[in-house]
């Protein structure tokens, strides 16, 4: 059954540097699910955690958040306080028998078409392991 | 505010009829004397059912009492809405619980209160009752608290509170260690504090050591309680229970709106931004099958404790507002202690912290990610 099950996937990508990851990806013909639907953000830190409960509250099985590396945000700090959010929200839903893997968040530059790929096609896998939302 | 953290001033107030009579002639003092223009304290409400903090700058105005075991609203929103716009130029006074100084404490990291020309006046807390318990009664229900005869009458959030001492505040009034019948402590905490006691003339306590064991008792009593009703609550809802347990949630916002650190101006769920066209729900139940309706209220709980867990000061008000009589602190006493420890944060505690989410350190960052 856990086969057959095909998990919607949510992926906020900022725009300096993931979004232009996936873009690369794309150009260069890598393969990766196709079970994921990008929303381009300014910055992850645009990201507010209700974004992602709403998501998963609809039905989407898991949420990708990707920013710049440590580092590289252009506002400075939104990918570090992005990543504190991220801790937060994830005890939250742990707190609550949701899974904590059905969000994700991950640095992805530009140049790493290669990367992007790989993350979403294991958070694609993960997911096919984890089974349906409870949220669904 | 200057803190004289160490450097000990500890004073007494002579129980003259009863405790929260001294309290009030104390207040009454700090109005003629000068040393403040108003107070804010607890005050009975005519008919007797009830007590709010009450605005007083008339001496002969002043019935406080502070001790009445009642929490309606957080005298923490109060001062927030006193000193948010701008803070009074002349001197103001405000007695608190120590719940409603740990949520103040918060407000003033968010931005929501400003602490200038005001005088915290902490009170030791020997809990609330809810309002339907305090409204039943005809004894006198300050005295049988104040002396823990009512214990089992307490709310859910008093019997498991963090911490009934009050903290950041210029003076403390201390019933802990005291012989409510004879003598209240008065411990002055602030430069602040030291001077408005030393300007009445005040005179010094013996009992020192003897306050400093109730503390530390009630404190550690406290945390025992808190421990083991975490560990009660978590074994009867636990997590795969939790989605049920807002079944009955009737989407009011009641929760959000008593909350004293629930901090967003204007609240996203009060917007019209969940507000949509009658095919985008036709679309949305397609994917799920079915709905129950208002389709926001899990996500409301969940995004609400998204944004108050870390600042939580578990003074139980939500649970209090709730018209379901959802019983939320059996979860958000076990959900904030955990998100509260994740940060090694304690809300309430040092002004000087700053909150975890606005904070980020370069050199923490792989750190953090581990957890
Ligand atoms: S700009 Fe990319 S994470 Fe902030």
């Amino acid at each position: 059954m856990k086969d057959d099950f095909e998990p919607t996937v949510v992926a906020f990508l900022c725009n300096w540097c993931s979004y232009a990851g996936a873009d690369l990806a794309g150009t260069s013909r890598l393969k990766y699910p196709e079970n994921v639907r990008s929303i381009r953000v300014m910055c992850s830190g645009r990201v507010d955690p209700v974004f992602i409960l709403e998501a998963l509250n609809e039905g989407i099985d898991g949420v990708l958040v990707a920013g710049c590396h440590p580092g590289d945000c252009h506002y400075q700090s939104g990918n570090y306080k992005t990543n504190r959010k991220m801790i937060l929200l994830k005890k939250l839903l742990t707190d609550f028998n949701v899974d904590s893997d059905r969000v994700r968040f991950e640095y992805i530059s530009a140049s790493e078409g290669q990367k992007f790929a790989d993350v979403v096609t294991d958070f694609v896998g993960t997911l096919k392991e984890l089974g349906p939302s409870p949220l669904k | 505010m200057e803190s004289l953290r160490g450097v000990k001033m500890i004073y007494e107030l002579k129980v003259e009829e009863d405790a929260p009579m001294t309290v009030n002639n104390f207040l009454k003092e700090l109005l003629t004397e000068g040393e403040v223009d108003a107070v804010i304290a607890m005050t009975e409400t005519p008919s007797g059912k009830s007590a709010f903090p009450t605005m007083i700058s008339h001496p002969e105005k002043l019935s406080t009492n502070v001790f009445a075991p009642l929490l309606p609203v957080s005298t923490g929103t109060v001062v927030s809405k006193v000193t948010k716009v701008k803070p009074p130029k002349k001197t103001l006074a405000v007695v608190l619980r120590s719940c409603e100084l740990r949520a103040l404490t918060e407000l003033v990291k968010l931005n929501q209160a400003d602490l200038e020309n005001i005088i915290l006046i902490g009170v030791d807390c020997s809990g609330t009752l809810s309002m339907d318990t305090y409204q039943g009664q005809d004894q006198d229900i300050t005295e049988a608290v104040l002396k823990n005869e009512s214990e089992d009458d307490l709310r859910t959030a008093c019997l498991n509170c963090k911490d009934p001492v009050p903290k950041n505040a210029d003076l403390v009034i201390g019933t802990f260690g005291a012989d409510t019948d004879k003598n209240l402590f008065l411990d002055a905490k602030t430069e602040k504090g030291a001077e408005i006691v030393s300007a009445l003339g005040m005179d010094e306590s013996e009992g020192e050591e003897v306050r400093e064991k109730a503390v530390q008792d009630i404190r550690d009593e406290k945390e025992e309680n808190r421990k083991a009703f975490i560990q009660e609550r978590s074994e009867i809802e636990g997590p795969d229970k939790l989605l049920e347990f807002f079944d009955t949630c009737v989407n009011c916002h009641n929760c959000m709106k008593v909350c004293p650190v629930c901090y967003c101006n204007e609240c996203i769920f009060e917007s019209s931004i969940f507000d949509l066209e009658g095919d985008k729900y036709m679309k949305k139940v397609e994917g799920k099958g079915a709905y129950k309706t208002p389709t926001d209220s899990l996500l409301f709980q969940l995004t609400r404790f998204n944004h108050m867990m870390l600042s939580c000061v578990g003074c139980g008000l939500c649970e209090q507002a709730c018209p379901s009589d959802i019983p939320l602190m059996d979860v958000i006493t076990g959900l904030a202690d955990n998100a509260q420890e994740l940060f090694e944060y304690e809300p309430g505690d040092d002004p000087e912290e700053e909150l975890p989410l606005v904070v980020y350190r370069e050199e923490e960052f792989e750190d953090v990610e581990e957890r």
